[in-house]
């Protein structure tokens, strides 16, 4: 019991989110794998490229994820609509990350449509929480 | 629970100001007399001004409700999926609680006269605010550090607190505003 409990602060000290996010991101696994058959894990690169990349958002303007949050995930950044300055997202730099299911979800909708003027998919959304995990 | 407590202090500050700001545009005018002691807030008020100051001030400060009627806050609230242009939706029951709370706590005098039956969602287009900021000129508003009118609290250095006072202004690059 006692390693189990260790083991389990252990591992989620290492994907740095909550066991609450953690529990999402599993849920996000079992629709990845209903949607996409080849699917073989999240992956932070895929995660990195759908972070930095832009492309036609919401307005019919160009938008990427760092239009708001900085490269750096560990700096803080700007919101490009309307100039507040945005927390950094790394959960290293900034604890309060990622330990909401509720508040992660709400962002991701919002923000991928924000963005890709789509909502994302279980993959996408899972690669990129992986990415901002590791940064 | 620190979270929370700041949380209720926070909606308490909210309220308050709201209550400041109601009796400041009454004196519409004549804005002397400014020092008013809030309401007390019911608790499920204070629950649910603490859950709009959370949501309604993530991509901005959050607008006291009395600086709008219900009609405008309503078409707010039933058009947040394109909310000048950016995704600002809610789960149902948070949206459920904020629309409520907005309506109870909206301006009782109608700030939309004179828009030929138009229904403003901006505070910033209300002829109210149209008139109290016609000597601010275009440079001072759209330089970088202030962006736009919806950035209230770039000039007004209280209104997060509901205090709009013409001492408590000051312009970034420009200071304070005297007459
Ligand atoms: C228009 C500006 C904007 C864009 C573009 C944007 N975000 Fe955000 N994002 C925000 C704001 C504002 C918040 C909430 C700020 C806060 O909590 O301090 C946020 C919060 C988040 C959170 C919540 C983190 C947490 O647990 O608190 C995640 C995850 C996130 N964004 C990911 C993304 C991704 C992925 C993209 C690209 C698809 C993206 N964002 C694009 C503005 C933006
Ligand atoms: C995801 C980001 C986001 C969230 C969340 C958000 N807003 Fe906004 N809001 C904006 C943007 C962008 C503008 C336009 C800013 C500008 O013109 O400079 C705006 C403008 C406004 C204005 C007009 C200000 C003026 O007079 O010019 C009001 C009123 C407003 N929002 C109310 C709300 C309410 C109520 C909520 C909570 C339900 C909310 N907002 C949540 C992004 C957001
Ligand atoms: C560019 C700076 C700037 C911004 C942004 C701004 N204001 Fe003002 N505001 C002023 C100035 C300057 C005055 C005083 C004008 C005068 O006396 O001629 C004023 C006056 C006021 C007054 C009247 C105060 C009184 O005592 O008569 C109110 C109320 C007010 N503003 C509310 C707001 C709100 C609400 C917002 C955001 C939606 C806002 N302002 C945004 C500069 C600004």
């Amino acid at each position: 019991m006692k390693y189990l409990a260790l083991a389990l602060l252990f591992s989620t000290s290492l994907m740095a989110a909550s066991p609450e996010v953690v529990q999402y991101m599993k849920e996000l696994e079992s629709v990845a794998k209903t949607e996409n058959r080849t699917f073989n894990g999240f992956d932070a690169v895929r995660g990195k490229e759908i972070f930095t990349s832009t492309h036609t958002g919401k307005q019919g303007k160009p938008m990427a994820c760092t239009s708001c949050h900085s490269l750096n995930l560990a700096n803080p950044g700007k919101n490009s609509l309307t100039g507040k300055v945005i927390d950094p997202l790394s959960p290293r730099a900034n604890p309060q990350r990622l330990t909401s299911a509720k508040e992660v979800k709400k962002w991701l909708k919002r923000n991928f449509m924000d963005v890709y003027a789509r909502e994302g998919t279980a993959q996408e959304k899972g690669d990129v929480l992986t990415y901002i995990m590791k940064n | 629970m620190k979270t929370l407590l700041n949380l209720s202090v926070a909606a308490l500050i909210l309220a308050g100001g709201v209550y400041l700001y109601a009796d400041d545009d009454h004196e519409e005018g004549e804005h002397h007399r400014s020092s008013v002691v809030a309401k007390p807030l019911s608790k499920q008020d204070q629950v649910s001004a603490a859950l709009y100051k959370k949501e309604c001030s993530s991509c901005h400060m959050a607008y006291q409700p009395s600086l709008l009627p219900k009609r405008s806050w309503d078409k707010t609230m039933n058009t947040l999926d394109n909310h000048f242009g950016t995704d600002a939706t809610l789960d149902p029951s948070d949206h459920k609680t904020i629309q409520n709370y907005l309506a109870s706590y909206a301006s009782k005098n109608d700030r939309l006269v004179d828009m030929k039956g138009a229904v403003a969602l901006r505070i910033s287009e209300t002829p109210y605010f149209v008139r109290k900021h016609r000597e601010v000129t275009k440079k001072m508003v759209t330089q970088p550090q202030v962006k736009s009118f919806a950035n209230c609290n770039a000039c007004h250095t209280k209104a997060e607190s509901g205090s709009y006072r013409e001492r408590e202004i000051s312009i970034p690059n420009y200071g304070r505003w005297e007459d």
